[in-house]
């Protein structure tokens, strides 16, 4: 997995995660910024989980494979889900629900990272 | 997930007998945490369970547990309904009693006692969120019942 891409999905789930927590204190409802933010994060994070796919694919050694993919789903799924949640229920609180999820993507980033290098 | 009040009645008692929704205002993000630790504590105990179960048969059975209990208190917490409460009471008071418990005795006993559980050393490895987030629950279940 190329660090660049690494460093970035985890940047934007960390910006994300600022953006989110901002709205909520300066009590805003969820709008058309926190939608854009959450697209960007989830836009990396999917050519993030196809290219470490892909990779994988080519014959990389890892202790668990399983866990491994696992991440890769489950990370893709996690800010839809998020967003989904947050959107139902439109108050001042819906972007800590989508912080939540960009620092789950910024987290789980870490992780695959620490996976891929076989330090976990 | 189905009816949701109109903006601007967050959190606000649906009547004078009835408690409030748990899964509105502060409430929505308290079920996206226990979501989380649901997804995390039982995907973590399916790869434990499958892959190593010989090695820590306590430890891993105790992270499934772990698993089952967010998932519970997840979902009842995102329902309405006095059911529902009962069960998210249930489920957030065991899931304390677990934290402390868990965590008391993995700092104790840390060389008998499993490491590899979401509750583990008061859940340290998660930002410590495992030992806040009942405190939380059982906050929110309190004032979200006072109506």
């Amino acid at each position: 997995m190329h660090p660049a891409l690494l460093w970035t999905v985890a940047g934007c789930g960390l910006a994300l995660a600022a953006t989110g927590l901002t709205l909520s204190l300066l009590a805003r409802t969820a709008d058309r910024l926190l939608l854009a933010a959450t697209g960007v994060t989830e836009a990396a994070t999917l050519v993030q989980s196809a290219a470490a796919g892909i990779a994988l694919a080519g014959g990389h050694p890892l202790h668990s494979t399983a866990t491994f993919v696992g991440y890769l789903i489950g990370i893709a799924v996690v800010l839809p889900v998020a967003l989904v949640w947050a959107w139902a229920d439109r108050t001042r609180w819906s972007g800590a629900v989508v912080a939540v999820g960009g620092l789950t993507v910024a987290v789980m980033t870490a992780r695959l990272a620490m996976m891929w290098d076989g330090r976990a | 997930m189905t009816a949701h009040p109109p903006p601007g009645t967050d959190g606000a008692p649906a009547g004078p007998a009835s408690p409030a929704p748990t899964a509105t205002g502060p409430g929505r993000l308290l079920v996206a945490l226990y979501g989380l630790f649901a997804l995390a504590a039982t995907s973590r105990a399916g790869v434990q369970l499958g892959t190593r179960l010989h090695e820590a048969p306590l430890a891993y059975l105790l992270s499934a547990f772990s698993g089952v209990v967010y998932v519970v208190a997840t979902v009842a917490l995102a329902r309405r309904g006095s059911g529902a409460r009962r069960v998210a009471w249930a489920a957030v008071s065991v899931e304390l009693a677990g934290v402390l418990v868990v965590g008391t005795l993995s700092v104790l006993l840390p060389g008998d006692f499993p490491r590899a559980t979401v509750w583990s050393g008061y859940g340290v490895g998660y930002g410590c969120v495992p030992l806040l987030l009942p405190f939380a629950g059982l906050w929110w279940l309190r004032r979200t019942g006072r109506y």
